[in-house]
């Protein structure tokens, strides 16, 4: 048996310092906002050869638009020639002078006519207005607070042998430090948060419940078997028990997503690696709450509230 | 018992032998092969825009003016040889999806074109019409009028327009309500055209071309001649449509290039077999002769769900595969969960069988709450997300679903079956050193 519950203050200590590390960055880095959320247009636009001169380019268009304009080489997998990468131009316009669909033909109209762009080159439009990400957050938030609301009412009826609403309580304590965790990824390796931040949450927030209620499972089993036990002897035991299927499960999960990261990585597929890496983090992160965070809080709440009520008897299950 | 056990066995890997022949080979007309899944616009390369309507800040669309506007999208884009296309209306957010996928061989694909010009105006005109030239026949048989430019009125003089029933012919007819100066102008056009043809046109395109019986003074004209309900109500929602004030206007236009998108899908399916490889060697080599029962399994959870995806005609699109292979890797946990116990069993000194036996029951509860946990936050992200989020919510929730069946069910009558067998009674396949009796 491992002794979680006598080195929580550790396990709590990590989890602490990863979070305020995580916030000194976001106050350094900043948020990166990606075009869905601030808005703005992006264009891809597949070039000859690399030979341009991106920052003449962006001068170029700039002038014709009179907007900023910033511009960027950048190569893409070519999906005919796994040798070759594609050559494409980025060019970025700031939310408040996002292009209208005529500027977009303009800009186009322009590049063929003085970059040799070809007319059938691959082009990539993303032109977004500010409001449609604030409205896809929002409804994004809403979603993860009604799960929230659902799955505390679940596992505190489905737990109540083990005062559910305390044990609810913590699943979510757990699953909030997942998301914080997840979210303050973004500052620390400056990735511009997306729509797929959202979709990533949303992710988490089902697998970092899963993985506690194994835990809780397993207190609610032990504590019908082994009715003298105390309080901290019931988590150890039960979390130790249920560790090799935690490990295990983590390791096929991340298997998975650490895949498709690999191959995103290698092929340089940008919003796939966008979406994985923050998920990679919260999966790691979800496992370590459900052994490490949950069950151990909830003892601390329940030894406390033992402790309030019956002092005699708080002091013996210590 | 034990032949009837084995008659189970066998149906479970006929049952997945027939759902991998049907996914991937289909049955032409009835079942579509996985192959020719419909695949999202951030696969197969296209356009994809919210319009929106071009009005003042704080004012809405009815939803009956978007479903005018939406009429002339439909209309245009039929006009364009377009026929590829998905078409959303969003009252509740005032706003139009439109999705166009690219079309292979397509060398000149101007999404931002085709785009602009589906969201003008529509210009919606009643012209004389000189009966003997004409190109060709619309589909109902009416001559395809040319437009002459004697313009009777146009979309802004009509106030609305609507399937009614002739209350003496129980006909279904379209009524017209024109404005003050629309029926001053009707009435006088309508007299001096008695017993010849009115024609209606949405910017270039004749619609219909309806003899004037007689004159109406009064700015209230039916027009007959619909066949069904539903081409009366296609009429009113044009005509209704010529009468909007407003343009639509993209306010998120995404176009796509097919060659990033498939790309995109060969790296996406190479991981995800990389993947379910990884994780079959995982499971073998972790819990043996239970981790290759569960491996035909969760063989049997991918198939299912691919084959559920092309029965329903469900868009895959990358965050949707993203899904699955997530699934897959989540699809085995009920199986992790429950091999463990039956090692915890089988360690405490049951014999094979009733360590299976009791691993399924104990793990039971824990597997159905983490399932529940996850379904329920799959069918709230399906409801609120939008796009992509949506087809990531589907895939996640079908894939748990089913691996309720595939890990638990299929999973444990295969092992049982297996059991019975007396080579299969040695610890070693369970990765147990030994039994402490």
């Amino acid at each position: 048996m491992i002794d979680f519950i006598g080195k929580r203050k550790y396990f709590f200590g990590l989890s602490i310092i990863l979070i305020l590390l995580g916030i000194v960055f976001l106050f350094i880095n900043g948020l990166e906002l990606d075009i869905q959320f601030q808005g703005g247009t992006l264009l891809k636009v597949e070039m000859p050869d690399d030979t341009f001169d991106a920052d003449e380019i962006a001068v170029t268009v700039g002038n014709e638009l009179n907007k900023a304009v910033t511009a960027q080489k950048m190569k893409t997998f070519n999906p005919d020639n796994a040798e070759e990468a594609i050559d494409m131009l980025m060019l970025k316009v700031s939310s408040k002078d996002a292009l209208s669909d005529d500027e977009i033909s303009q800009v186009i109209n322009l590049l063929r006519e003085k970059y040799n762009v070809k007319p059938d080159a691959q082009n990539q439009v993303q032109s977004v207005q500010p409001f449609i990400g604030q409205e896809m957050l929002k409804d994004g938030l809403l979603a993860a607070i009604i799960s929230s609301v659902a799955i505390i009412f679940y596992v505190w009826w489905r737990y109540r042998i083990i005062s559910g609403l305390s044990a609810a309580v913590m699943a979510l304590v757990a699953l909030f430090h997942d998301i914080l965790i997840m979210f303050l990824i973004y500052p620390v390796f400056r990735i511009p948060v997306n729509e797929s931040f959202i979709a990533a949450m949303l992710t988490i927030l089902g697998y970092s419940v899963n993985d506690t209620i194994i835990v809780y499972d397993r207190i609610r089993e032990n504590r019908k078997l082994y009715r003298k036990a105390d309080l901290k002897e019931l988590v150890n035991m039960s979390t130790t028990q249920t560790l090799s299927r935690s490990i295990n499960t983590t390791i096929t999960t991340l298997t998975s997503v650490v895949c498709v990261y690999i191959f995103a990585s290698v092929n340089n597929i940008q919003s796939l690696k966008e979406f994985t890496f923050p998920l990679i983090i919260g999966l790691v992160s979800g496992s370590y709450s459900s052994i490490f965070i949950a069950s151990p809080l909830w003892e601390m709440w329940q030894t406390y509230r033992a402790k309030k009520v019956v002092p005699g008897k708080a002091a013996k299950a210590r | 018992m034990r032949a009837k056990n084995w008659v189970k066995f066998f149906l479970v890997i006929v049952i997945i032998g027939v759902l991998t022949y049907l996914t991937f080979a289909g049955i032409p007309g009835v079942i579509p092969s996985v192959y020719d899944t419909r695949l999202g616009i951030d696969i197969r390369g296209g356009v994809y825009a919210n319009l929106y309507p071009d009005l003042p800040e704080g004012e809405k669309p009815t939803a009956d003016q978007l479903n005018s506007a939406r009429s002339i999208i439909e209309k245009r884009l039929d006009n364009k040889s377009i026929f590829d296309r998905n078409i959303t209306t969003e009252p509740e957010n005032g706003r139009i999806i439109v999705e166009i996928p690219y079309k292979p061989g397509e060398t000149d694909l101007n999404p931002q074109k085709a785009i602009e010009e589906i969201g003008k105006t529509a210009l919606l005109t009643f012209q004389e019409v000189d009966e003997d030239k004409y190109n060709g026949f619309l589909a109902d048989g009416t001559p395809n009028y040319e437009q002459t430019g004697r313009i009777v009125i146009e979309g802004k003089h009509v106030v609305e327009a609507k399937v009614g029933q002739n209350p003496q012919t129980s006909q279904i007819v379209v009524t017209l309500k024109l404005n003050e100066e629309g029926a001053k102008r009707f009435a006088e056009a309508t007299e001096r055209l008695v017993g010849q043809k009115i024609a209606i046109y949405m910017d270039d395109l004749l619609i219909t071309a309806p003899t004037v019986n007689e004159k109406i003074p009064n700015g209230e004209a039916i027009i007959t001649g619909q066949r069904t309900a539903k081409e009366a109500g296609d009429l009113a929602d044009t005509i209704n449509a010529g009468s909007l004030p407003f343009r639509m206007v993209s306010k998120d236009l995404n176009s796509i290039t097919p060659l990033l998108g498939e790309g995109a899908l060969r790296v996406t399916v190479t991981a995800g077999i990389v993947a379910f490889i990884l994780i079959c060697l995982f499971m073998i080599v972790n819990y043996r002769l239970p981790g290759l029962i569960a491996n035909i399994a969760l063989f049997g959870l991918i198939v299912a769900t691919l084959f559920f995806i092309s029965v329903f005609g469900i868009t895959l699109t990358l965050p949707g595969i993203a899904g699955i292979i997530l699934s897959i890797g989540m699809g085995v946990d009920a199986n992790v969960v429950i091999f463990e116990r039956i090692r915890e069993e089988m360690k405490s000194g049951k014999t094979v069988a009733a360590s299976i036996d009791s691993g399924f029951k104990r793990a039971f509860a824990a597997i159905v709450d983490g399932n529940v946990t996850t379904i329920l936050t799959g069918i709230i992200l399906y409801w609120f997300g939008t796009g992509p989020i949506k087809g990531f919510a589907i895939t996640l929730v079908v894939g748990v679903v089913i691996s309720f069946f595939t890990a638990v069910t299929a999973t444990r009558t295969m092992l049982t079956a297996i059991a019975g067998l007396s080579f299969a009674k040695k610890p070693w396949l369970f990765r147990v050193k030994e039994v402490s009796k």
